[in-house]
């Protein structure tokens, strides 16, 4: 038989230890790291403020020295969950539109995968909430489930109007400040002119004004010019 | 180790050479690199004449200088300057190192005689010799250091180069290798200095290879990764534009925008420690504070103060304030805080640019337009809303109020430029207005400005007459470029506004290459592409070269339609050597798929140049697309160069289109173009039926 000289081979012994030990090594830290990196991503969304209110309405804790919770009305947990179900329609509007943006801004190096996953995460959260909403409608009456999110929609897209139309609504009030203060300059502006001609100050100032009201019409004119050249 | 036939570099004469070549491969590309002309806009373009001073002027020069040196490239200059001196002293080493190339065996040399030696004279030469040097004849003498074992070798040697000169056979040995004794081995050198193998500095060199490989590889290959992965395609930090994406908004505004650009994490870097609050309540109640021509002196709309007033306090915060003090063009009477307010500009800027990348993947045109609108307002250090006359120097919110009077829209600069000049005068100089000296510089630098206005837009497929379903179409623009004010601007010449397809043998053309020379038009004097002047922007510490984007919008879905092509080069000179405009009739070319259904499409077609409030230009367009039988009836009338039905073009065309082999025809293409007033927008898009053409227009 063949004698080994073992204390040679110590050597490249240690050496592959040491290799296979530094590349384990690395390959679990940078899994734990991607982990716990992963595990802090910060939530896409706020927290659901509609949801906790449902659901603390829902297990009311009883109030001291009473055995019974407090019975919450039935239509006041139907309102929760409606509210509740319309800020996900908010939430999934944002998702869909915002899952083709980033996957084409992810392929191109324009935003990180960090956010890709944030994304994926949320996506996923939203999924599970929907499938809970529905089930939720379902205890509290018999099939809501398959129309709440119809009525939350519609509740949705009243929503959104209205607040736009509020914003529209609220210029009213400086736009007729404006109007009224245009006016009124325009207005004193004429008296001036009025005055200026009917007492007769002197022909040079009348002169002036009449050369002043061409020089205004010119101006416009020339502008009107040039806005239909750039349209052209 | 010796038992091998190679032979260690023991003079050191091949290191250096070795050496050389290895530094000199790294060294030449990157001293090209250093040296080629740059790319930097600053360095080549023309600027805007102009002797307006801004305030801080001396803090904006100084940033812009940090800015410059930066772009120099230090680390590459001095790499380049250490690869040189090492070449230079390898080079040294080489000269200066004696090289002990093997003598070339000489027979005649050894015997001590001429070339020309004939052969008795050889023979008596070589018993004269053996008669002294023969072994059993000498007697070796100390005192010259010799033995009696070099006497021997010296004589075999002299009786060698006799019996070379003699010999028939070794002769022919001599003739044939160059050696009496035939074939002689060759020895392999490695050009390694013989230190490095001999036995005590083994251990040295294992460790240096194992700090290369080991420390040194890894770290390499890691900064460059992690550096990749750090960095977006825009150039801002890969968090900031997550940043961004998040704040994205379909109904965000240009204050929105502002607000959002303040996420960045650059500004982080910049603002580090005691400054990311020093100064914060200072600084908001100057922007705070009334201003002239707006509610607040950085011009906040009241949406932008609920939002500022959200942030905590930070660095964020403090991002947002000193931005909207930029904007303001507010004085914060704290050389740090201005300092500060001026490096923010061109991070926002740089953030900016990832926003509308954003924005672009989104699709929706209202944020696309609000973020270039943003990029221009920071570029003049210009509130969203307020006036464009504020990018002529000396003009300040107030006196801007005081030129447009009370009304609700602005004054662009064109219209401004374009009122009678004695009016227009009456309006910004006297008393709180401007001077008389600081009205012409105002006037002289709109005068300068390049705004390209529009002429005509349409769409084309090279070499055809309609524009089929699918095909590749070109959009044309044509445009001059007409700073504001100019007069004596010449009638345009209907030849200019026609797009000539190049020749069908033109290869060059075709294939987009520079044309040696064309017909029916001017040819520029030379073909290289001509630089807009730098943007003229006082208060922004970076040299910019503008760029125009155009793309094509859906007006009634919102969305985009064609993405934007950049143009940064155009191909006709914009000023002569005075700077006068030229009004050359520039050509803007961008290339897209036509969609694949037939029909009447209307665009918005958007020109917008990044750099000036104001110069913006939209229009609506209308692309036409027939039906691919309806252009192949058309072209069968012609019989020229009709393929033939059985040649493989024809059969190849016919599988494509379901129809016989048209001609390929070169005409001027049906252009449609159209204004507001031809233009019919209740038109619907997937408008099959109406197959007319406006072949009239022609």
């Amino acid at each position: 038989m063949f004698s080994v000289d073992w204390w040679g081979l110590v050597l490249p012994f240690c050496y592959i230890t040491v290799l296979l030990g530094s590349l384990i090594t690395s390959s679990s830290m940078y899994r734990k790291r991607k982990a716990a990196k992963s595990a802090n991503l910060a939530p896409w969304f706020p927290p659901h403020l509609q949801r906790n209110i449902y659901l603390s309405l829902l297990h009311l804790e009883p109030e001291e020295g009473k055995e019974k919770a407090p019975a919450v009305p039935d239509s006041v947990l139907r309102a929760a969950l409606l509210r509740r179900a319309q800020e996900d329609i908010f939430r999934i509007i944002q998702i869909r539109s915002a899952k083709q943006a980033c996957s084409t801004l992810l392929q191109r190096g324009s935003v990180g995968d960090d956010l890709w996953q944030r994304f994926l995460r949320a996506e996923k959260e939203m999924e599970d909430e929907l499938r809970d909403v529905v089930m939720e409608a379902n205890a509290l009456s018999p099939n809501w489930g398959q129309h709440i999110f119809q009525s939350a929609n519609e509740i949705a897209a009243r929503h959104i109007f209205q607040t736009r139309l509020d914003e529209i609504q609220a210029q009213t009030e400086p736009e007729k400040e404006w109007w009224e203060k245009r006016r009124a300059s325009i207005q004193s502006e004429f008296m001036k002119e009025l005055d200026a001609s009917t007492s007769g100050a002197g022909k040079a100032s009348k002169s002036a004004s009449d050369e002043d009201t061409v020089m205004v019409e010119s101006a416009n004119s020339a502008g009107g010019k040039s806005k239909k050249k750039a349209k052209k | 180790m010796s038992g091998t036939d190679y032979s260690y570099d023991e003079q050191g004469q091949f290191f250096p050479i070795f050496i050389l070549t290895v530094v000199g491969i790294v060294t030449i590309p990157l001293t090209y690199s250093v040296l080629k002309p740059s790319s930097d806009p600053g360095a080549t373009a023309p600027r805007i004449k102009s002797d307006y001073r801004p305030e801080h002027a001396d803090l904006i020069d100084t940033q812009r200088k940090a800015q410059r040196r930066k772009d120099r490239r230090l680390k590459r200059i001095i790499t380049v300057v250490a690869g040189w001196a090492i070449m230079a002293f390898m080079a040294y080493l080489i000269v200066v190192t004696a090289r002990t190339i093997p003598k070339i065996w000489n027979p005649y040399d050894i015997l001590g005689i001429s070339d020309s030696a004939s052969e008795r004279e050889i023979k008596s030469h070589y018993r004269k010799l053996s008669l002294k040097f023969h072994p059993d004849k000498i007697r070796p003498d100390p005192a010259k250091n010799q033995t009696l074992e070099s006497l021997n070798d010296y004589y075999v040697e002299l009786t060698k180069a006799y019996k070379a000169l003699t010999d028939e056979e070794i002769r022919n040995n001599f003739i044939q290798f160059g050696h009496p004794d035939g074939k002689q081995s060759f020895s392999i050198g490695i050009a390694l200095p013989k230190f490095i193998i001999t036995d005590g500095n083994g251990k040295y060199v294992i460790l240096v290879y194992a700090a290369l490989l080991g420390v040194l590889l890894p770290y390499l290959v890691g900064s460059w990764w992690y550096g990749t992965q750090r960095m977006s395609k825009e150039k801002v930090l890969i968090e900031s534009a997550n940043n961004l994406f998040r704040e994205y908004d379909e109904a965000i505004t240009e204050g929105g925008i502002i607000s959002a650009l303040s996420t960045g994490v650059e500004f982080q870097q910049s603002l580090k420690g005691e400054k990311a609050e020093s100064g914060l309540g200072k600084l908001e109640s100057r922007i705070l504070a009334e201003g002239t021509a707006s509610t607040h002196a950085g011009g906040l709309s009241a949406k932008d103060v609920m939002k500022l007033e959200d942030l905590d306090g930070g660095v964020r915060r403090k991002a947002l304030a000193l931005l909207w003090a930029y904007l303001g063009r507010v004085d914060l009477d704290d050389p740090a805080l201005d300092q500060a307010k001026l490096e923010a500009a061109p991070i926002a800027h740089a953030l900016n640019s990832s926003f509308t990348a954003i924005a672009l993947a989104f699709g929706t045109t209202a944020p696309i337009l609000a973020s270039y609108l943003t990029a221009q307002n920071l570029m003049q250090a210009i509130p969203p809303g307020a006036s464009p006359l504020l990018q002529l120097p000396h003009f300040t919110p107030a006196i801007a109020k005081a030129v447009e009077g009370d009304s609700k829209t602005h004054l662009t600069l064109q219209q401004y430029m374009d009122l009678p000049e004695s009016y227009r005068k009456r309006l910004s100089v006297g008393k709180g207005l401007l001077t008389e000296p600081q009205y012409q510089t105002a006037v002289k630098v709109a005068r300068q400005l390049p705004r390209l206005q529009v002429e005509k837009g349409f769409f084309k497929v090279t070499g055809e007459k309609f524009i089929i379903p699918s095909s590749l179409v070109s959009m044309v623009v044509k445009g001059r470029f007409i700073p504001p004010g100019s007069e004596n601007v010449p009638e345009i010449n209907e030849l200019d506004l026609e797009d000539i397809d190049p020749e069908e043998d033109d290869l060059d053309a075709i294939l987009g290459r520079p044309k040696k020379a064309g017909k029916g038009q001017k040819q520029p004097a030379d073909d290289k592409p001509v630089q807009p002047p730098l943007a003229y922007a006082p208060y922004f510490t970076r040299d910019y070269s503008p760029r125009w984007h155009v793309f094509l919008t859906d007006s009634k879905q919102g969305k985009i339609a064609v993405p934007p092509f950049t143009f940064t080069t155009f191909d006709k000179p914009i000023y002569d050597e005075n700077g006068k405009p030229t009004f050359n009739m520039q050509t803007l070319k961008a290339q897209f798929q036509a969609p694949p259904q037939a029909g009447h499409y209307t665009f918005v077609m958007h020109l917008i140049c990044d750099s000036y409030i104001g110069f913006d230009t939209k229009m609506e367009v209308t692309l036409v697309v027939e039906d691919a039988s309806k252009a192949d009836e058309f072209e069968a009338e012609d019989d020229i160069s009709e393929p033939d039905e059985d040649s493989l073009a024809g059969q190849m065309h016919a599988l494509k289109t379901g129809a016989p082999p048209p001609a390929k025809k070169k005409k001027k293409p049906v252009d449609e173009e159209s204004s507001e007033e031809e233009s019919n927008t209740e038109e619907e898009v997937d408008d099959t039926s109406e197959t007319d053409t406006d072949t009239d227009e022609e």
